[in-house]
């Protein structure tokens, strides 16, 4: 029987079972969790910034993942909307929550997939030896930071420029293009968008978000009549975007958001959300020294760009990459999370790529639970690990502002 | 082409007699080698074009190497799946004459001292290579690449100090990382030898010395190191072939220290890559079995695989300097005979260069001219 085993070994016929063999050298998800996904200025975060959401998020996160905090040689943290990324105050949100000030830090905003992105850059430094653990996560206060303050300024050269300009079209009408280059009738976008709010709405009355959410505790400013604030504390556990009763023929009646003769509206959009995920990443070996449940195996990240103009089929480029660098096929992954920044690019991305539907964003997507931007690539981290088995294959992706996808391969152990 | 047919035994090994330019001998094992008996056949080229087997001999486990004796022309050992090692006299049926067992586990090579020619060298599973005269009943020297002392008897290595293993055995149902697939002896020196094990390593031993690893680096990338082998006119040049479907050309002068494990200082965990080979031959479409450079020319090299073919290479890279290297070497010829897994090769020391001999799982041997492809 060792000689049969030695044998197919040797012979390995797909990368699967390459990838799916476990090396003390294997970058590998310790914890992955979030907060709950709150409603954009009216939810339960409406009153705090992104560095409390953070701070308040760190701390369960250490206290749930049991992770000595001096092990964490750098911190990545996504984040989009925050000035310079929230370079000083996710520092300074990382130190209060009690990671060591030996930590070193980055923010990194790559738009919406800023969380990926922050894996990402934690994982390839464990690849490369420059550190053994680090923490990757993602946070974004679109209540505090989404709005005509974080439009870009161009310079006045430039203004004319047409690919500048492709660069500043907002994300709707980039969309809006998508639907008329590749003829994505409304209703088919409906129909996707309410099977969104009904497998989220599915999976929130059942429960099923229970092990990936961290409650945390934030507060709601009160004033009285004479303008003095108070702060009413209440704990965040429970997603908010997610409402019952949706289906394709409520959608229907919605007005279009962005174009008088378009198809994108507030029902088939991600919705504007609030919150934080995070992921630990550690070398196998030190992770086994060490003792700690490893819940998943980080395979490979990759980032593909787009024309800025149709920036949502930035998944069908990103997926084929990361699989075509992994060896992998679209039947060898079993659960898909591609975000949903509105339901024809995510439709389009899926149907281009042959991702079967039931694989396909299991629990709902951004489309009920909200993209809060700079965690989403972190939150989906935290949602697939929970939706794969031992042995399996995940993929997430999404589209990126400015014309990318990236995507990324995790298996489940 | 000529061919044979080891009817009911898989072949795994074949090697012409260094004294009779007729005969070949097939190292065979019934079932794919996976469980059962062994046979070696000894087989005549006769003068007509037809192979005939005037001998074989049957044994309790598979067969998976062959050596013919350098010394003696009759004799010859092979290497067997139970951990023995047995030697086999042409005038003898029925029984081996001599049979050794020390390994614990099967023996993957034998290969006979081509320089002194009084000794032979086996490889096994058990992560031992040994090394053995025809003249006594144990093995002269043990050589273990797992457990080398690098430095002194009375500071045994570090574990950190040892080059990272990508294969460990709580991560694998088989654990072949200490598994020796080949070890031979240089045609240029009595004394070096060079092994590849599972863990994708290659190593170089020089047995005069007090500690006779000389040189150990990975090979294949973290993925196991199948074969190796001599080229026979220069003395730096190495060959090897693995599970990465490459075979790589080596210059032993290119290795440098920062490529090997050291007493001293951990191997970072990330130095899974290895050095830069002086060449690397890519076509084989799966994992290549067997790899061997040419006896008549320097440039060129035969390699088996599971993908079914034998491929005849020709390695254009000058080992005085890597920017000379040309581009037209690559894949001269690709020998599809066979219908099942290819595994066992050799070149023809006699006649015409160019002739070479394989056998795989089909059952066959064919005889066939590397230059007529």
């Amino acid at each position: 029987m060792e000689r049969l085993n030695q044998l197919s070994g040797q012979l390995s016929p797909s990368s699967k079972q390459a990838l799916l063999k476990k090396n003390p050298d294997d970058v590998v998800i310790v914890g992955a969790y979030r907060t709950a996904l709150t409603r954009g200025g009216k939810g339960k975060f409406k009153d705090v910034g992104s560095d409390y959401i953070l701070t308040a998020f760190l701390k369960e996160f250490v206290k749930k993942t049991g992770v000595d905090v001096n092990l964490i040689e750098d911190v990545a943290v996504g984040n989009v909307l925050n000035r310079s990324a929230g370079a000083f105050e996710h520092r300074g949100a990382a130190l209060a929550s009690g990671i060591p000030n030996t930590a070193a830090f980055v923010a990194i905003n790559r738009q919406c997939s800023s969380g990926l992105m922050a894996v990402s850059d934690i994982a390839n430094k464990i690849k490369t030896g420059e550190i053994d653990c680090g923490l990757a996560a993602g946070v974004e206060s679109m209540s505090s930071n989404y709005g005509p303050q974080s439009l870009p300024k161009v310079s006045e050269q430039l203004q004319n420029d047409p690919e500048m300009q492709k660069c500043l079209i907002p994300m709707g009408i980039t969309n809006e293009n998508v639907v008329k280059k590749h003829n994505i009738p409304r209703s088919k976008q409906d129909a996707f968008a309410a099977a969104s709010y009904q497998k989220a709405e599915k999976a929130v009355s059942s429960g099923a978000f229970k092990d990936e959410i961290l409650p945390i505790e934030s507060f709601l400013a009160e004033e009285d009549d004479d303008e003095n604030v108070t702060w009413k504390s209440i704990v965040v556990d429970t997603d908010e975007g997610p409402r019952p009763g949706v289906t394709a023929e409520s959608l229907g009646k919605l007005k279009p958001a962005f174009a008088k003769d378009g198809t994108t509206h507030a029902g088939n959009a991600s919705q504007v959300s609030d919150g934080a995920a995070a992921v630990l990443l550690m070398r196998r070996s030190l992770a086994e020294q060490k003792g700690y449940k490893i819940e998943g195996k980080f395979v490979l990240c990759t980032s593909a760009g787009v024309p800025p103009e149709i920036m949502g089929i930035g998944p069908a480029v990103a997926i084929p990459r990361v699989l075509q660098k992994t060896g992998l096929k679209v039947s060898d992954v079993d659960v898909f999370e591609v975000n949903e920044a509105f339901a024809a690019q995510c439709l389009y991305s899926a149907e281009s790529v042959n991702i079967p539907s039931e694989k396909l964003n299991i629990r709902g997507g951004a489309i009920a639970l909200g993209h809060p931007l700079g965690a989403t690539g972190a939150r989906q981290y935290a949602t697939i690990l929970r939706l794969l088995k031992p042995g399996q294959i995940g993929l997430t992706s999404m589209c990126i502002g400015t014309g990318m996808g990236a995507a990324s391969v995790l298996i489940k152990e | 082409m000529l061919s044979f047919r080891t009817r009911g035994y898989n072949g795994y090994a074949v090697q012409y007699s260094p004294y009779f330019d007729n005969k070949l001998a097939v190292a065979t094992a019934a079932n794919y080698g996976l469980v059962g008996n062994g046979r070696l056949f000894v087989l005549n080229i006769e003068p007509n074009g037809t192979i005939s087997s005037p001998i074989s001999w049957e044994t309790q486990d598979g067969l998976f190497d062959i050596a013919w004796s350098e010394i003696h022309e009759n004799q010859l050992t092979a290497a067997s799946g139970d951990g023995s090692i047995k030697l086999f006299d042409l005038t003898v049926g029925e029984f081996p004459v001599m049979n050794w067992k020390e390994h614990t586990r099967e023996v993957f090579s034998v290969n006979w001292n081509l320089v002194d020619k009084a000794n032979f060298v086996s490889a096994s599973w058990d992560g031992t290579i040994k090394i053995w005269s025809p003249q006594r009943a144990q093995s002269l020297l043990t050589l273990n690449p797992g457990s080398t002392d690098y430095t002194t008897r009375t500071s045994p290595l570090q574990q950190t100090a040892k080059p990272p293993m990508s294969h460990q055995q709580q991560h694998q149902g088989a654990n072949t990382a200490q598994c020796i697939y080949n070890a031979s002896f240089s045609p240029h020196s009595p004394s070096t030898l060079i092994s590849c094990d599972g863990s994708s390593h290659v190593q170089i031993w020089d047995t005069r010395q007090p500690h006779p690893l000389q040189i150990d680096w990975v090979a294949h990338g973290g993925m196991e190191t199948l074969s190796c082998d001599w080229n026979k006119y220069k003395s730096t040049i190495v060959a090897s072939a693995g599970t990465d479907k490459s075979v790589r050309v080596w210059d032993l002068r290119m290795l440098t220290n920062i490529d090997q494990p050291q007493s001293q200082a951990p191997m970072p965990a990330y130095h899974i890559r290895g050095p830069t080979p002086l060449n690397q031959l890519l076509g084989h479409e799966f994992a290549v079995r067997k790899v061997q450079w040419s006896p008549h020319d320097s440039q060129e090299l035969l390699s088996t695989s599971y993908d079914m073919t034998a491929r005849v290479w020709r390695d254009e890279s000058n080992d005085r300097a890597r920017f000379l290297n040309m581009n037209n070497g690559g894949c001269k010829g690709v020998m599809g005979a066979h219908k099942e897994f290819v595994i066992g090769c050799d070149y023809s020391l006699w006649g015409e260069p160019g002739w070479a001999a394989t056998t795989g799982w089909d059952e066959m041997v064919h005889v066939w001219d590397s230059k007529r492809l």
